[in-house]
């Protein structure tokens, strides 16, 4: 990594760590229970290892996907270990635990409405740090398994031609158990605009 | 003979990878194949197996790195049949087959790139290009896939995160 790369990461780690904190803040307040953030991890590269966050790279993940347009453009994912999302439906239900027990169409609803909030909140934790305007889409549930999703955002930003650099943040609740991993990755157009910030 | 499954080692063929293997106690797989493509190619003959784990369509000029052999679909479907014959396969004999390609965060969103979609397109051009063609075929669709080879066997088998494991 050179010295404009190490800038940028640096730079992103700490942007990363108040959208992490902000979107902390809703995940623990959608599921009434207090969640730990991970410091975010920033790197270039291939992200599979992010995958064992949420209990490995083949497990089946629930989320939401969302793109980020405006001033910069990316991506954003939210995902969590079935079990964990089913649980969070629940609770942003209102429901007793254990009452979903398969990703339907309820489940869905409520698993796209919490990456549009989590989501929503780190996005603008960017904005808000950088200066920049930048709009969340509305999201795309995701359920499949968590490496195929995390590829193809990989993919997405490598199609463009340019480096990838993640960003990954896990939510872990106070047993210890993950509960979610966050995944923000810009498009390469958007990199000389962040080095431009960073520098 | 065929080894016991519990005996069996799991080669992982990850992202932009290349495995060849003529171990009959070996499985090699392509875990959570989304967009990407895993091609894998097996010789009756000699026995000889190999998979990619291919990530974009066109290398367009640039030079694979040393550890994503098959980041590309050109030039991972060249590096794969090289190390192929370089073990002992022949050509004439292979058997390929294809999975994955799929649109997994949503068919609106695979409208931006169509990757999997181009994936799928730029293999089976670079494969008619070395006269040759796959056998099976599994692409498309919405969800991701896992590949996997049995080197002892030869056979191919797909799963995904709704089915269980199916002989491609």
């Amino acid at each position: 990594m050179n010295g404009i790369e190490e800038k940028l990461v640096a730079s992103l780690s700490g942007v990363a760590r108040e959208g992490a904190l902000r979107a902390g803040r809703g995940l623990s307040g959608l599921m009434g229970e207090e969640i730990t953030i991970h410091v975010p991890s920033v790197r270039f590269g291939t992200r599979a290892d992010a995958c064992d966050a949420v209990g490995g790279a083949e497990v089946i993940v629930l989320g939401a996907y969302l793109t980020i347009t405006g001033d910069i453009t990316g991506h954003v994912m939210l995902l969590f270990p079935v079990e964990k999302a089913l649980q969070c439906v629940d609770l942003m239900c209102g429901q007793a635990p254990g009452t979903t027990t398969e990703p339907d169409e309820l489940a869905e609803s409520a698993v796209g409405e919490l990456g549009n909030i989590v989501g929503s909140a780190f996005v603008n934790a960017l904005a808000d740090h950088l200066n920049l305007i930048l709009h969340p889409s509305p999201p795309t549930v995701v359920n499949d398994m968590a490496i195929a999703l995390v590829q193809a955002v990989h993919a997405e930003v490598m199609a463009q031609g340019g480096e990838v650099v993640m960003i990954d943040t896990v939510f872990e609740d106070k047993g210890g158990h993950a509960s979610g991993l966050l995944v923000v990755a810009p498009d390469p157009m958007a990199l000389p605009r962040l080095r431009e910030i960073a520098a | 003979m065929t080894a016991p499954a519990a005996d069996l080692r799991r080669i992982s063929v990850g992202i932009g990878q290349l495995a060849v293997s003529k171990d009959s106690r070996e499985v090699l797989i392509a875990y959570g194949l989304g967009s990407c493509i895993g091609v894998s190619a097996h010789d009756p003959g000699t026995g000889v197996c190999a998979m990619v784990h291919i990530l974009l369509p066109a290398s367009e000029g640039k030079v694979p790195q040393p550890n994503e052999p098959a980041r590309f679909a050109d030039s991972g479907v060249d590096a794969l049949l090289k190390q192929m014959i370089a073990a002992g396969a022949s050509r004439s004999r292979l058997v390929l087959k294809l999975a994955g390609g799929a649109a997994v965060l949503g068919p609106g969103n695979a409208e931006k790139f169509k990757i999997g979609e181009r994936n799928a397109d730029a293999i089976k051009e670079r494969l008619k290009l070395h006269g040759l063609r796959a056998a099976r075929e599994d692409l498309g669709g919405t969800r991701g896939r896992t590949l996997e080879l049995q080197v002892a066997s030869g056979k191919t088998f797909v799963r995904t995160a709704a089915s269980p494991a199916i002989e491609l």
